[in-house]
């Protein structure tokens, strides 16, 4: 048998789902370990979103739909970004697909051509260099550093900026960091990306987890000549406790929408019916649930903040949005740890999952592998637990 | 604003624009159009199917994130399915990967073993995702007729050598969209020594093999000799379940094309809503009276509609499986002006055999998921504006 296409052999399997994979299993095995690893809120989803879901269901709402989502859900989005973001976008341009994840491998696929740079900050989600490669596109990746919280400037686009370079990547609030741009932040960088003439791809999945008071800023929403080029990808996933229930979507200009209508159409078609039913619940419905676990969450990053902050050796800017923290462990870096030589991040990590059953992802699945994630989407007492645990070894280590 | 990217332009542009717009004008003109065009079944999902989806999206687990290959659970019973219903034994974490439609599978397959420029057979006519797949991930189509008087299989050994060298991905569909027709595992047989030959992979798409009648019970590829060495298969529930919407499928077979679907699958989406895996479950595990039920209810349709197609001069043999006829067009047509003609005079949709490839001309696919009163009232009006037809 002849080999896989070069793409296949690239691919690497999405890393931060294998940490959780490992420590889900020790968890099956009755360890008690802390999961700081999670992607995803801790919450269920709302009652409401599963009734409709119901609902739909009972009326045998189970046939192919059209391939972009059914009309009142692209208007609900449409709602949503008018409502919410000031921008103004009709139903058929707007996409629903199997997550966001889905929605920015979509979005990639139509607007990347072989060999295109794309400017990816670090550090970045994790899937974004893989799905770029699959388009054929070259990631650019360009660092920022945690005295900025994690932002790229524009002095720092333009000296990356080659005349290959195509589409910027930009994630407000962010994963790993939870850094949140500023409007004059976006506008610095929007100018770069007009005179330059890229595409922006904006993953704005966290818009709703956003805390001290911060506003979130669609980059899009800024000028029309700055929508023109843009596509917004955001979701339910986070906002409404719905990673399982796959649904994303994209706003971009009609052409790019209808590339990315007809790209599906050859690949997934429509999003499950039931899960459509229930995201236009999650749009259209109570808004309160979304506050609460807000509020969870922001009270949860003002204690894990402060905690890992008071222990030697790691450091982090206060992040605004999102739930992760994204300490800098340096000052634990090349040293002997319980004899073990911690040399890395992922070291560390491994580590901290072995010592203490403290389960973090490593920066390493993110660009850089002097940082460890801690994502605060599980209960307070554990994430007490935890810090707890993360201090004693420390004390008793260093 | 900068241009969207080549791989998208370079998709078969969409045919029916004209016979849409049509459409559109006659509704607009309040003509009760009957559409004979769509492959999605007109019945709701049983009704213990969705019970199950309902059960179990009230448990907080399945509203977490799915992984991308989907629950162990899940490939356990397409494991089952096999071993039940055709003796074949599977690897459920190894030889089974969880997809969102065997769309999904049949779509990514050629990303995974296609470099720019190299070959994919693909039948025509055929369901437009192997040529799509094919050329999105900068693959060639090498289209492999599928003709009447070869009973629509295509003739491997008139392919020539040095394409069939450079090919890599032979798509293949039995029970057969648009054609309707069945193979027979002497065909497959050849098939497999044709792919061990060449070193090729063959992608078997099985979405009609539970949609059968009079007693025919299509086989699976992979219970071939050797078929799981060479290839794999894609499953779906859509059409047995009544279950499209929900977008589950698989893909089952050889380990390593199983392995990269689902390695590739890990960077574009998160899995399947569980509670839809569980529905599936439910679906392969559970009571088939429902598959029974609308395989019966197809076949009194399929009988109606043979006999209205023969009453009207087409020489036809009732198709032993799918819920598709496939028929030439009557002399003095082409594909796309009898489907119009169809639409302008009776108000009635048929998708025209281009729509599925260049051999599909002369030909037009009707489809038998409506129901039945709607059926029998869009026969009646082709009978009146056609009279008799000649060839
Ligand atoms: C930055 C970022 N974008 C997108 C996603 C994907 O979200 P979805 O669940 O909608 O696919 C995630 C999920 O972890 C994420 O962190
Ligand atoms: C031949 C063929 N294969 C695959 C499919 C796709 O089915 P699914 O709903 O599983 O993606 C169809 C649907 O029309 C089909 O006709």
């Amino acid at each position: 048998m002849r080999g896989l296409a070069e793409r296949a052999q690239k691919l690497s399997p999405s890393p931060t789902l294998s940490v959780d994979t490992k420590a889900k299993e020790l968890l099956r095995q009755g360890e008690k370990v802390i999961n700081f690893g999670a992607g995803e809120p801790d919450f269920d989803t709302p009652e409401h979103i599963k009734e409709a879901a119901k609902r739909a269901l009972d009326q045998g709402f189970t046939k192919y739909t059209p391939v972009a989502g059914i009309l009142p859900l692209r208007e609900a989005i449409c709602e949503k970004l008018y409502r919410d973001n000031q921008l103004e976008y009709s139903p058929d341009e707007i996409v629903v697909s199997c997550g966001a994840k889905h929605s920015l491998y979509n979005a990639l696929q139509v607007l990347l051509n072989p060999g295109d740079e794309v400017i990816i900050p670090v550090p970045y989600w994790t899937s974004y260099p893989e799905q770029v490669k699959l388009a054929g596109g070259v990631p650019v990746f360009v660092p920022t550093t945690p005295e900025n919280d994690f932002k790229l400037r524009p002095e720092d686009l333009r000296a990356a900026v080659t005349p290959r370079t195509r589409l910027l990547i930009l994630n407000s609030p962010a994963n790993p960091t939870g850094s949140v741009y500023r409007r004059e932040e976006l506008i610095g960088l929007a100018e770069v990306a007009l005179e330059a003439d890229l595409w922006i791809l904006s993953d704005e999945i966290y818009e709703k987890l956003i805390y001290d008071g911060m506003e979130h800023v669609s980059i899009a929403a800024l000028d029309p000549e700055v929508k023109k080029r843009t596509v917004v990808v955001n979701g339910v996933s986070k906002a409404y406790a719905m990673t399982g229930w796959r649904i994303g979507y994209a706003a971009a200009p009609r052409p790019v929408a209808q590339a990315m209508i007809n790209l599906q159409s050859h690949s997934t078609s429509n999003p499950a019916s039931v899960a459509q039913a229930a995201a236009l619940a999650a749009l259209k419905g109570p808004q309160e649930p979304v506050e609460s676990m807000r509020q969870a969450f922001q009270k949860r990053r003002d204690f894990i903040w402060q905690h890992l902050n008071s222990l030697p050796g790691v450091r982090c800017p206060k992040p605004l949005g999102a739930f992760y923290v994204f300490p800098e462990v340096s000052g634990l870096l090349g040293r002997r740890l319980k004899g073990r030589e911690i040399a890395s991040a992922s070291d560390l990590a491994l580590f901290l999952l072995e010592e203490i059953k403290v389960a973090t992802v490593a920066g390493a699945a993110f660009g850089d592998d002097h940082y460890l994630r801690f994502s605060y989407a599980l209960r307070l007492e554990d994430i007490e637990e935890g810090m707890q645990r993360f201090k004693e070894l420390l004390e008793a280590a260093l | 604003m900068p241009a969207v990217a080549k791989r998208v332009k370079n998709l078969p542009p969409y045919l029916f624009a004209r016979i849409e717009r049509l459409i559109a004008e006659k509704r607009a003109a309040g003509v009760d159009v009957i559409s004979l065009g769509i492959g999605d079944p007109d019945e709701p999902t049983p009704e213990h199917i969705r019970e199950e989806a309902k059960r179990q999206l009230e448990i907080p687990e399945n509203h977490r994130y799915p992984t991308s290959v989907g629950l162990p659970a899940f490939r356990q019973a397409v494991a089952r399915y096999y071993a039940r219903r055709f003796g074949v034994e599977l690897n459920p974490e190894r030889e089974v990967v969880t997809l969102i439609g065997s769309k999904e599978g049949i779509a990514h397959i050629a990303w995974c073993y296609l470099d720019a420029g190299e070959v994919a057979l693909v039948p025509d006519p055929s369901y437009p995702v192997y040529a799509g797949g094919t050329i999105l991930a900068g693959g060639e189509p090498y289209y492999l007729p599928l003709l009447p008087e070869n009973g629509f299989l295509p003739r491997l050994e008139d392919v020539p050598t040095e394409v069939a060298r450079r090919a890599k991905i032979l798509f293949l569909n039995y029970p057969n969209n648009p054609t309707a027709a069945v193979a027979s595992s002497s065909f497959f047989a050849e098939v497999v020594a044709f792919a061990r030959e060449f070193d090729l992979l063959v992608c078997h798409d099985a979405a009609y093999v539970e949609v059968a009648f009079d007693g025919y019970r299509p086989s699976s590829f992979l219970a071939t000799p050797g078929a799981k060495e060479v290839g794999i298969e894609f499953g779906s529930l859509s059409k047995p379940y009544n279950m499209t919407g929900w977008r589950l499928g698989w893909a089952a077979g050889k380990e390593e094309a199983v392995e990269v679907l689902g390695r590739l699958k890990s960077n574009i989406d998160s899995g399947v809503f569980q509670p839809i895996q569980y529905a599936g479950i439910k679906a392969l595990d559970g009571p088939q009276e429902c598959v029974k039920e609308m395989n019966a209810l197809y076949q009194l349709r399929r009988d109606l509609a043979v006999a209205a197609f023969r009453e009207m001069g087409w020489k036809i043999d009732p198709p032993k499986a799918t819920f598709y006829l496939w028929l030439p067009v009557p002399s003095g047509f082409t594909s796309e002006s009898f489907a119009e003609y169809l639409v302008e005079e009776a108000g009635v949709v048929v998708t025209p055999g281009t729509g599925y490839g260049r051999h599909g001309e002369g030909f037009f696919r009707v489809s038998l998921t409506l129901p039945t009163e709607r059926l029998q009232e869009a026969l009646v009006r082709m009978k009146r504006v056609l009279g008799k037809v000649s060839f």
